[in-house]
């Protein structure tokens, strides 16, 4: 008998599943204070092995034993309390600094009694008005000292206070530099390995879909809602993108309009983008070493990015990475032995998990899977290098392989179907004499589409087809 | 078992074309973009934080305000099933194209048992057409406007009424007065209105009572002004006299065992002066949510579950949040004792002070958090909305004592004004402010003090090096 449709689909996935996540990473819940309602927005690592949250609710916890085989000794301080919903946190020389709904704050404990008594405002430049949208996301300091805050719009669709829709930086001084405009509603900020800044923004007004954007120093990120806060300091107008248009014309249009680095197609990868995480592990958390990891509030995952810069721009793919967290993910931060606390709320947004908060460590445990590492352009195609060495039959024939591509309307309206849809074709994949990369030459690429890339029928020399077979590559730029 | 080999002849194209291909890509499509939040079972995310679309009366009905919610989006307060929330949905209609509209809406209305329409996608192009030039989500009210929910049967069948006039200040024996006017009451619904009368009048309902199953149930009735539940001959529950709806005290309760299927059920009711209105709910003894039949329904609790903050061992709380009364960059502290003060580091002064219990958390805590919230106390002073310093003063934050109780820090050139509070004798607030300089020629400045708690001036004049003491008396 022949087997209906719908179960040679379900057979055929099957075959994916050789690799599974419990056999290289291991998520642990680190157990929480009882009857505290822990909604993580902020992580920050302290010394000697000391973890710090805050939550939504304006607590910020310090955590001992985070670290230790035996979570259930982890003891909790309350530090601080009456917070206002900060999303951004780190230590340095003896204070906490937090990124807060209203102000980049530094913490101090100055009589030693293990609580905050010193609550330093260092900049509050920007506007609040009492709307819950108008969150405030920072990062630990960059290469200058400075700490980056990307100011999410007022609602939806608004600009009602000073700087809404902007990235600014705050000097050690306190001085605020708006930096890039265009911002629509961030879920994260942070650095790539190289110390440039990036920031996660959601599906919606002026954003087809969700996407990793390069914070370019006086670029625009495409949403125009909040532009007219130039004039607060004499700043040169942001672009005013044409509705309807696409992003690549509108970037060809105004060079400052630097495009979406790695889009991360709305429902195949994600639905809201957070934390912006770089491994500098230096392998001890896989072989990703320099990539990023994106936090996925929706789908309660952990996506992987590898970023390239092609004539000047960013761009790069995203694979599917960790999954099964038991709430929706906000704050991300990896220690540089290799442990990845990430931690979460669904509060007003719902996950996938469906947990109200979680505060979750990942390790891995050394076993190397069989993955797409990186995905890199080329004139005419992409080179693929894998975490193993590949099987040369498999890999080596074309048909191991397919590719859609597309891309999103740039629009006043909320998100974009995928449209203008191409079918590049891959003519020959060619196996490097290590077995470890794949030159794919490519007919038909898009610039400025989303490559799907699947590769279902590749085996590594060991037989295994890989844990996620498909990547997503924002193509940019085309070198020559 | 699907008769796989009655299919087993057609060609695959026609297989794909059919509508169980159809629904396969609606409920796909459901998991992908709508799942997060109204859970794969339909039951809302998060054990039902987020609104439920099984079983929900919003899919019933009107087919066009389902494709009018996905293709705007819908803002706000909104009750669903019995529960309000207070969320945002975004809209769709931008990102999902007529056929994918139609083909999730045509999943959810006849999932999980649901009986709702079918959404063809000319239906959704159509209406895409219509709100067109609408650029914002929709409110509930809005859409209850424009698509009114179902009405849906109710417990109560062949339900008559008799109205009666007369001016009582408590229920009358209605077998001893002469009915106006005999009604049927095809819509099951307990209604005042019927009687067209605006005081001294009564009304008699009487019919059956559908209980589903055999069991325990328990009624809650209200009225302004009295009323009487009868259930099998038997009173179950009464508002007695005259008095309003939604007092506590009025408010009446009762349970009766039933058996399944009709149970004869009377309700008394009498008008007196001022307001008229009647409302019955019933349930299984053990259930949630009460079932409605009348038109008059108690106002939701639309506000969320009240989370009330105080002092914890003799240490002063914070609250820093959107206080009503505050500008948003507002900063509670509510001392032992019970007296309270809110600064704003906007205006760099205090905004508020009173007496009483401190903050409500519940609406920043719940769901999204919008809005200003009100203290908790009835009385509270304003004290200040305006801001009087420079404009090159800076907030630079605030310090606590091990009490907890705070000093405020702005900087204004090089000088650092520091205001500082913590509670006094009873129902009294102390004040100090003082002024450090850097500067050679120490300088001074008005400072307002508010309009009200306190004796003496309503300004003073600090300067540096002198602090200044000020006392706000709240009781």
């Amino acid at each position: 008998m022949r087997l209906p449709i719908f179960l040679l689909a379900s057979l055929t996935s099957l075959a994916f599943s050789q690799q599974k996540q419990s056999d290289f990473y291991t998520i642990e819940s680190i157990p929480m204070p009882p009857g505290e309602v822990m909604e993580i927005g902020s992580i920050a690592l302290m010394p000697d092995d000391k973890v710090a949250v805050t939550t939504r609710r304006g607590d910020l916890w310090i955590c001992e034993g985070a670290y230790g085989s035996d979570l259930s000794k982890v003891k909790w301080t309350r530090f601080a309390e009456g917070l206002h919903e900060p999303l951004g946190m780190y230590w340095k020389d003896g204070s906490l600094y937090l990124t807060q709904r209203p102000e980049f704050s530094r913490l101090q404990d100055s009589d030693g009694d293990g609580a905050a008594d010193v609550f330093e405002t260092i900049s509050s430049g920007w506007g609040i008005n009492g709307d819950y949208h108008e969150y405030a996301f920072g990062t630990s300091p960059d290469k200058n000292g400075d700490v980056w805050i990307t100011l999410c719009l007022t609602g939806s669709g608004g600009a009602a206070s000073d700087w809404r829709g902007w990235t600014v930086r705050i000097t050690p001084d306190g001085k605020m530099i708006p930096t890039c405009s265009g911002i629509r509603s961030p879920g994260g900020i942070g650095f790539n390995a190289e110390g440039d800044t990036f920031y996660t923004d959601n599906q919606g007004l002026w954003n087809g879909s969700s996407s990793l954007k390069w914070l370019k120093p006086g670029s625009f990120q495409g949403n125009p809602t909040g532009n007219k806060y130039h004039q607060l300091a004499n700043l040169p107008a942001p672009p005013e993108p044409t509705s309807g248009s696409r992003v690549l014309a509108e970037h060809l249009k105004f060079p400052d309009y630097i495009p979406p680095a790695v889009v991360l197609p709305h429902g195949k990868v994600g639905q809201s983008p957070t934390a912006i995480v770089p491994d500098l592990s230096a392998g001890k958390f896989g072989p990703w070493a320099k990539q990023l990891y994106i936090g996925e509030q929706t789908h309660s995952q952990v996506q992987r990015v590898s970023l390239e810069k092609v004539n000047g721009i960013y761009q790069g793919a995203v694979f599917h990475f960790l999954e099964g967290f038991q709430c929706g993910i906000i704050p991300a931060k990896l220690d540089s032995r290799g442990v990845l606390f990430v931690g979460g709320s669904n509060r007003g947004w719902a996950s996938r998990g469906n947990q109200p908060f979680n505060f979750d460590r990942v390790k891995w445990n050394g076993k190397t899977p069989f993955e797409i590492l990186t995905m890199n352009v080329q004139p005419d195609g992409f080179t693929l290098t894998f975490t193993e060495p590949v099987d040369p039959a498999s890999a080596a024939d074309p048909a191991s392989y397919s590719m859609a591509a597309w891309t999103y309307i740039l629009q006043s309206g909320y998100g974009s179907p995928e449209v203008d849809q191409a079918t590049p074709v891959v003519k020959s994949a060619t196996v490097a004499a290590d077995g470890k990369s794949v030159r794919l030459v490519i007919d038909g690429l898009v610039r400025g589409h989303v490559h799907h890339l699947k590769a279902p029928g590749v085996k590594s020399a060991s037989g295994l087809t890989l844990w996620h077979p498909e990547a997503f590559y924002t193509l940019n730029e085309i070198p020559k | 078992m699907f008769p796989l080999r009655h299919l087993r002849h057609l060609p695959l194209s026609l297989l794909i074309a059919s509508t169980h291909v159809q629904a396969q890509d609606g409920e796909q499509l459901y998991g992908l973009y709508c799942a997060a939040c109204h859970a794969p079972d339909g039951k809302g995310a998060t054990g039902g934080a987020f609104p439920p679309l099984a079983g929900s009366e919003w899919v019933l009905g009107n087919p066009k305000r389902s494709v009018a919610i996905v293709l705007k989006g819908l803002h706000g307060p909104v009750e669903v099933a019995g529960k309000s929330y207070n969320l945002e949905m975004p809209p769709q209609g931008d990102a999902l194209g007529d056929d994918q509209i139609a083909a999730i809406l045509n999943f959810v209305h006849k999932a999980w048992g649901n009986k709702g329409q079918e959404v063809k996608p000319e239906l959704v192009s159509a209406a895409r057409k219509e709100f067109a030039s609408r650029n914002k989500a929709w409110t509930a009210p809005e859409l209850l406007k424009l698509f009114p929910l179902e009405k849906q049967a109710t417990a109560l069948a062949h339900l008559t009424s008799r109205v009666y006039k007369g001016q009582w200040s408590t229920l009358p024996d209605f077998s001893k007065i002469e009915a106006e006017n005999v009604e049927e009451e095809h819509d099951g619904i307990l209604d005042t209105a019927l009687a067209a009368l605006p005081v001294d009048f009564g009304i008699v309902w009487e019919g059956e009572f559908l209980a589903p199953s055999e069991g325990e149930y328990a009624f809650i009735l209200d009225a302004d002004d009295g009323a009487k539940l009868i259930l099998n001959g038997k009173a179950v529950a009464e508002v007695k006299g005259l008095g309003p709806m939604e007092d506590k005290n009025r408010i009446s309760q009762g349970k009766v065992k039933l058996k399944a299927g009709a149970n004869p059920i009377r309700i008394e009711y009498f008008q007196g002066k001022g307001n008229q209105g009647i409302s019955l709910g019933w349930k299984l003894s053990g259930a949630k949510q009460w079932q409605w039949v009348s038109a008059n329904t108690p106002k939701a609790n639309v506000g969320p579950t009240p989370i009330p903050l105080m002092p914890k061992d003799g240490k002063t709380v914070i609250y820093r949040n959107f206080i009503e009364g505050s500008s948003a960059r507002g900063i509670g502290f509510g001392f032992p004792g019970g007296v309270n003060m809110v600064y704003s580091a906007d205006n760099l002064a205090p905004a508020l002070v009173w007496a009483g219990d401190f903050m409500d958390a519940g609406r920043h805590w719940t769901d999204r958090g919008q809005g200003f919230q009100a203290p908790m106390a009835d009385l509270v002073v304003k004290l200040n909305n305006q801001r009087y310093l420079p404009a090159d003063a800076l907030f630079k934050g605030y310090t606590l004592d091990k009490q907890g109780n705070p000093t405020f820090h702005v900087r204004i050139g090089a000088d650092i004004l520091s205001d500082s509070w913590k509670p006094g004798e009873t129902g009294t607030l102390i004040r100090t402010l003082s002024l450090a300089t850097k500067s050679s020629t120490p300088i001074t400045i008005e400072v307002p003090l508010g309009n009200a708690a306190i004796t003496g001036s309503e300004k003073i004049t600090l300067t540096a090096g002198t602090p200044s003491t000020i006392t706000y008396n709240l009781k």
